[in-house]
Parts: structure tokens; C-alpha cells; sequence
């Protein structure tokens, strides 16, 4: 009898560990959905690293400068092309991408940016160059 | 009717071409000192460098003058490349695919140049001269055009051989020359020599269409458009004439023929009102040269005329000095007074 009551006394338990696992397991599951929806709409709004790759027409342009735009805070390509920026942006911040001899690039970070493929294309200029001098003139004569 | 007719003749009398004198109350002295903090800077970071040079300053003329400051300062004139570039436009002149072809490989060789060792030629300047000013939201654009020095051949002066800038301040265009500003190249070794010359920030320009003409005439930022021709016609004046010179005003070309005992007129507007004793003339006879120091001047203020009578017949290269700063020069053919 005592045993029985025991054994009553137990069952209620052992369904509501059952129960509690059954919601830890959910729990545990939910909000990894949950966590995921909430970062992707904090990313929206707030801050986050944006990475990107700089190429021209032949390929992955090396040293090319990636600064934010009014600010003192940038960093430079790798051989790949590839930059991480070292501060978190955020939509709306403007990033210019520049290297000597092409086109300085303004790209503006929206909602969804976190990855940034740019090309670039070349000045195409025709270059000249007069130098002045001080030295000074002297007419052509004839030999006399 | 009456109004309109006097605000109009109001706006011509105070009309004045836009030039430096706009700044007066402007000290430049710390965006001098800005681009001298930053001068061991590379090229490899224009947006970062550009923000460096301008942030701490409140003016756009300013931030303007920090760039320019730094592009004249370290950025060297690369005679090689220069007359090999000259030596094979004129080459490839009438072939314009060859042309092409070497415009793009040059273009690649003064990136590099300029990215590795601050070397380039003038176009070099004028391209990084925009592009720091753009990075500082500045409005300013490169010109191409012709130019007129003392050594140019003016016959062979078929195509662009210059380019220079202009920069729009307070809603106004005005002109600069980064390339003529920085330095020149000794006369004999043809060694680029750094030395700043303040005459090509912001000039007349009046002044500046005696020796440069852009391509597209709106640039030349005058109502009073000179021609071409009257550009090829003009006298050659020096980076000197900058550092001195308002306005050129006469005479109006470089090659004259007047008569024995004719006079010749030297009209000019001062930056700065100078002594008499202060102008001489150096006369090339062909055999020998002479210097003048010129008895009939009339100082006023900052309008200078100088008179020189001709006594003997010849054909002479007339240079104009103030102090020992060559200024200008032209040719006189003297013939016989008409009998």
C-alpha cells in the first residue's frame, strides 16, 4: 500500500519531469528561431561588421582604401581584395572605396549590407604636361 | 527702367573677376601648417588623407588650401616621364590607335610613378588635386588645355599640353595651377626643384589666359573672351609674374614693329605697389645684352606704366624685371623713323 502510494506519488513527477524536459527541449529550440529573428531585425537597425572584395577588370585589386565617409576610421584591401572593416557600421553610414587611378566609389550601407562587391573602373585620362621655366626667351636669328 | 538701368551699371562698375583678393580677411597659415604636419603622408589612403588635411578647418577656402598646399609640397615633377610622353604623342599623333594604345600604358606608368615614389607630371597634379578635394566634398575639377612657356614652341602647339584646376568656393569658379605652383626645373640639369610659388593659388584670370587656354572656353572664366589666336599672339610671361602682377595689360603681344624713337608701352596692375627704382628692362640686341632702368613711369597706386623710346633700329628681346624678378618678354623690331 505504502508502496502503491508511493508509486502514485511518483508517477505525477516523473510526468512532469517528463513534461519539464519536454519544455526545456522546446525551449531550447524555440528560441534559437526566436534569437534569429531578433538579430537579423537588431541588424537592420544597429550596428554590424561589413566585409567586402575590391576588384577591377582584371581581377582582385590589392591596397585599395576603404574609409567611412567624415570619419578618420578606414583600412586597406589584402592581395585577395578582401576587407573586414574594423568598425561596426550601420544603415545609412557611407563608405568610399578608392584607389589611385579609378573612380572613387561611394557605397551607402543598407538594411540588408553585410558583404560588399565592388569594381572599379579606371579614370581614363589622357595625361599631359608642360613644365614652366624661368629661363628666358631668346629669339631665332639669322646668321648674319 | 531707370533702376534696373542703374543696378546693372552698379553690378558692371564692382564687377571683378573671381580671384584670391576674395579671401583678404583669410590667414592661411593653418592650413599651411596642416599640410606641412602631414608631409612624410603617402598616396596609398586619399580619403584618409584628405580627411587629415581638412577636418580641423572651418572654411572651405581653407580646407582647399590645405590640399593644394600639400599636392605643390610633395609631389615632385618627373622630367623624364614628361619628355618621353611629350616625344611620343608627337609620334603617334596621326595614328590614333598607336596613340591610344600609349596613353594606356603611360596612364598605368604615372599611377605608379605618383603611387610610389610622389612623382608625376602635370596632369598627375591636377588629378590629385580633384580627387583629395572631391574626398573633402570640394568642387573642383581638372582643365585641360594649352600653355605657354618661354621654352614652348608655339608652332608645334597642336594638341593639350597642360592641364590645371578649377575650384568652386563660396558658389564661385576660380582657377589654380598645382603643376606651375610647385616648382620648376633647373634650366640646366632639368632637375625638378621644389619652390612654391603663392601666384598660382587662385589668380586673375585675366593673368592666367596670358599662358594658359583651356580646351573648353568657359573655363577661362572671363566675359571677355579672348581667342586662340590672341592667345598665340600673347606675350610670355613668367611664374614671377604671378608673385608680382594683378593684371597684364600691355603690350598685348609678344612680337612688335614700331619706328626708331617710337615708344613702347608696359602697362601693368600690381599685386602690391613696388618702388621705380625697382623696374629695369634687359635688351637682347642679338650680339649682346644691355639693362635699362626706364625714366618715364608712371606709379600710381597699383597701376604701373613704363615708357621706353627705341633710339636705334634692330631687332631686340625686350625683358621686363621687377627687382630681380623676371616678369615678362617681348620682341621689338625697330625700322627706320619715316622720313
Amino acid at each position: 500500500m505504502k508502496t502503491q502510494l508511493i508509486t502514485t506519488e511518483k508517477k505525477p513527477f516523473r510526468a512532469l519531469a517528463y513534461g519539464a524536459i519536454l519544455m526545456l527541449v522546446a525551449l531550447a529550440f524555440n528560441p534559437v528561431y526566436g534569437q534569429t529573428q531578433t538579430t537579423s531585425t537588431e541588424a537592420v537597425q544597429n550596428e554590424r561588421t561589413i566585409k567586402g572584395i575590391i576588384t577591377n577588370a582584371e581581377g582582385p585589386v590589392e591596397s585599395a582604401s576603404i574609409v567611412l565617409k567624415g570619419a578618420e576610421v578606414g583600412t586597406v584591401s589584402n592581395k585577395n581584395g578582401e576587407f573586414t572593416f574594423p568598425k561596426p557600421l550601420k544603415t545609412g553610414d557611407v563608405l568610399l572605396i578608392s584607389y589611385l587611378g579609378y573612380d572613387t566609389i561611394e557605397v551607402k550601407i543598407e538594411a540588408n549590407t553585410t558583404f560588399i562587391k565592388q569594381m572599379l573602373s579606371e579614370d581614363l585620362i589622357e595625361f599631359v604636361g608642360a613644365l614652366n621655366t624661368n629661363k628666358p626667351y631668346k629669339s631665332k636669328r639669322k646668321r648674319q | 527702367m531707370i533702376i534696373k538701368r542703374c543696378f546693372l551699371l552698379c553690378l558692371w562698375a564692382f564687377q571683378s573677376y573671381a580671384q584670391v583678393s576674395d579671401f583678404e580677411g583669410v590667414n592661411f597659415r593653418k592650413a599651411d601648417s596642416i599640410a606641412l604636419a602631414y608631409k612624410n603622408e603617402t598616396l596609398h589612403n586619399l580619403p584618409e588623407l584628405a580627411y587629415k588635411l581638412t577636418s580641423n578647418l572651418p572654411t572651405e577656402v581653407e580646407q582647399f588650401r590645405a590640399i593644394f598646399t600639400w599636392v605643390c609640397g610633395n609631389i615632385a615633377n618627373d622630367y623624364a616621364l614628361y619628355s618621353r610622353n611629350m616625344h611620343k604623342r608627337q609620334r603617334f599623333k596621326s595614328d590614333s590607335l598607336k596613340l591610344e594604345n600609349w596613353n594606356s600604358y603611360f596612364r598605368t606608368l604615372v599611377y605608379e610613378k605618383l603611387l610610389k615614389r610622389n612623382k608625376t607630371i602635370c596632369t598627375g597634379y591636377a588629378y590629385l588635386l580633384e580627387e583629395l578635394a572631391q574626398l573633402a566634398n570640394i568642387d573642383c575639377k581638372m582643365i585641360h588645355g594649352f600653355a605657354r612657356t618661354s621654352t614652348i614652341d608655339i608652332e608645334k602647339l597642336d594638341m593639350p599640353n597642360h592641364s590645371w584646376n578649377v575650384v568652386k568656393l563660396q558658389g564661385k569658379w576660380y582657377l589654380c595651377d598645382p603643376t606651375w605652383a610647385s616648382g620648376i626645373p633647373n634650366s640646366e640639369t632639368f632637375q625638378f626643384q621644389f619652390h612654391y610659388n603663392d601666384g598660382f593659388f587662385l589668380p586673375n584670370p585675366k593673368l592666367f589666359a596670358i599662358n594658359h587656354y583651356p580646351v573648353h572656353k568657359k573655363w577661362l572664366l572671363l566675359e571677355n573672351k579672348p581667342s586662340f589666336q590672341m592667345f598665340l599672339d600673347a606675350p610670355i610671361i613668367y611664374g614671377e609674374a604671378y608673385t608680382k602682377l594683378n593684371v597684364h595689360n600691355e603690350p598685348l603681344k609678344m612680337h612688335n614693329i614700331i619706328r626708331k624713337n617710337d615708344t613702347v608701352l608696359f602697362k601693368y596692375e600690381l599685386l602690391k605697389p613696388i618702388k621705380r627704382e625697382a623696374i629695369s628692362l634687359l635688351i637682347d640686341n642679338g650680339s649682346g645684352s644691355y639693362k635699362i632702368y626706364p625714366k618715364s613711369i608712371s606709379n600710381e597706386g597699383r597701376f604701373l606704366t613704363v615708357a621706353y623710346a627705341f633710339k636705334r633700329t634692330g631687332f631686340y628681346d625686350v625683358h621686363f624685371y621687377i627687382e630681380d624678378a623676371l616678369i615678362s618678354t617681348y620682341t621689338v623690331k625697330v625700322k627706320k623713323a619715316k622720313s
